[in-house]
């Protein structure tokens, strides 16, 4: 893989380019700083925000709406998955309310869920994890359903019981799927939480965001959705990672 | 083995099966298979020889006769029976020994003494350095006789074979067929192996049995001398036997 550092370094070198650009133009066309802020004056109060500590709690907050909506959505997506690709008449009897549940808007539902679990985190995290719960309950009920036919009769001439099979062919052949669900659900459930906060909330950098809104601080809410870009960069890159880890021994190696 | 000589090993008996809505894909077979025999089956493909190598399994139930084993009872997937796909579906996320012992973890923890017997099938079969590899890192014919040594390892009575080595080149093909030969005359296992290739059929079979439009159009007992080298495959009787099965197979003289 020699190639990759120099691809690495042309897309850093495109964005230098990119947010140069941006500096540029705002200096040049004398775009007010509540219209557009040049990049200089969005890092400085990027810098402040965090050296005085003030973005510190709301980036606490944003994250652990994101990771508890995640783990509680994703478990329960992992586990629907697996009941109806286990039970054909679960699945038929359950089916047509998980698919109505998905295509109502969930972030319509937020001002209902605020009116429910009052102010605070409470309403973001269950928004979130209603997110997360369906990309991975699809991967999983997918992955499971087709699990190469030869195995699972491999797995019955051997007397295998129905659990063991689960367990030790059905899951870990779906690995693969499962955790692309899981890379999909990550990236949804940072949506979820900073709408969330939009919405509901006094902390996270949802909240933030409309903060600045309404002291037309234009630079500090660059600022938050800098520290959001900045979440959802480094949360994939950990499921990536996670991906690399877990499935080494599928990947064809010399 | 302690199968009475006059009672043959596994009885097929007016064996009908069909799949729904098609003309019977086995149609009225009557077929024995002797105790410690090598027993090959050949047929054009579509002939119906993989349903009756399942019928034999168990894995399937006939709609008309009976699928006896040598002490009256049915035939049953199990561990009692060994069985080789024609692919060599072996689980990827496990490394090579744990694929080997496989049928033996799905009945319990694997004692000291499985785990030396494994190592002792793969050492026969030259994976002794392989055993803790992966099996995507290993060539196709490596990965055909991991998948031969995980269904000997529970020493069964009854080895099904489909096809195996179909996707194998001839040199690893007939390498694999030796050892195929040498680990089944050890444990004097009674063998059935399904296949389209005629030469491989006489090379291995005690009995070959014709199958064709899902009847069995012969079953020949093959007179060659008992350790076959792969340097018979020149001689004049192997090639008699040959042509008599190819007539066969193409109905001439059914």
């Amino acid at each position: 893989m020699k190639p990759a550092i120099p691809f690495r370094l042309l897309s850093l070198a495109l964005l230098v380019l990119l947010v140069g650009a941006w500096e540029v133009t705002v200096r040049q066309a004398g775009i007010s700083a509540l219209v557009l802020p040049a990049p200089s004056a969005v890092a400085k109060t990027l810098w402040t925000s965090l050296a005085t500590g003030y973005l510190w709690p709301h980036i606490g907050a944003t994250l652990a709406e994101m990771l508890l909506g995640l783990a509680l959505g994703g478990a329960a997506g992992l586990a629907m998955g697996v009941a109806l690709a286990e039970s054909a008449l679960l699945d038929r009897v359950f089916k047509p309310y998980v698919i109505v549940s998905q295509v109502v808007p969930k972030l319509a539902l937020a001002p209902l869920f605020v009116l429910w679990f009052g102010f605070g985190m409470a309403p973001t995290i269950v928004m979130t994890a209603l997110i997360c719960f369906f990309p991975l309950m699809e991967n999983t009920l997918t992955s499971l359903r087709q699990v190469d036919p030869n195995r699972l009769q491999l797995f019955r001439m051997l007397g295998a019981s129905r659990a063991q099979t689960l367990l030790r062919l059905k899951l870990p052949a779906g690995l693969p799927g499962i955790l692309a669900g899981l890379r999909v659900a990550l990236v949804l459930a940072l949506v979820g939480a900073v709408v969330g906060e939009f919405i509901g909330a006094s902390r996270g950098l949802g909240a933030v965001i409309i903060a600045a809104q309404g002291m037309m601080d234009t630079p500090l809410m660059f600022a938050a959705l800098t520290a959001i870009a900045a979440i959802g960069l480094l949360g994939y890159q950990a499921t990536l990672m996670l991906e690399r880890r877990l499935l080494r021994p599928y990947a064809d190696q010399s | 083995m302690s199968a009475d000589r006059a009672m043959p090993f596994l009885n097929l008996e007016r064996v009908i099966y069909t799949y729904p809505g098609r003309p019977p894909i086995v149609d009225g077979v009557d077929w024995r298979l002797e105790a410690g025999g090598v027993h090959c089956l050949v047929g054009r493909s579509g002939c119906g020889k993989t349903t009756l190598l399942k019928l034999a399994a168990g894995l399937l139930a006939p709609q008309s006769g009976r699928v006896q084993l040598w002490d009256g009872t049915p035939a049953t997937p199990g561990p009692q029976l060994g069985y080789v796909f024609q692919a060599p579906t072996l689980l990827e996320w496990r490394r090579v020994i744990d694929n080997v012992l496989l049928p033996v973890s799905l009945q319990r923890r694997p004692l000291p003494e499985d785990i030396d017997r494994a190592q002792a099938l793969l050492a026969m079969l030259g994976l002794s350095d392989y055993a803790q590899r992966y099996p995507r890192q290993l060539s196709g014919g490596q990965q055909s006789r991991v998948a031969l040594a995980r269904a000997l390892i529970l020493e069964p009575a009854l080895l099904l074979l489909d096809e195996p080595f179909a996707a194998l080149d001839a040199i690893t093909r007939g390498e694999l067929q030796d050892d195929l030969m040498r680990l089944c005359r050890l444990r004097k296992t009674t063998v059935l192996f399904v296949t389209h290739d005629i030469s491989e059929a006489v090379y291995l079979g005690d009995r070959v049995a014709v199958m064709h439009q899902g009847r069995m159009a012969a079953d020949l007992p093959i007179d060659l001398p008992a350790p076959r080298t792969q340097s018979m495959r020149h001689g004049a009787a192997f090639n008699t036997y040959c042509a008599q099965v190819f007539e066969f197979m193409n109905g001439a003289r059914a």
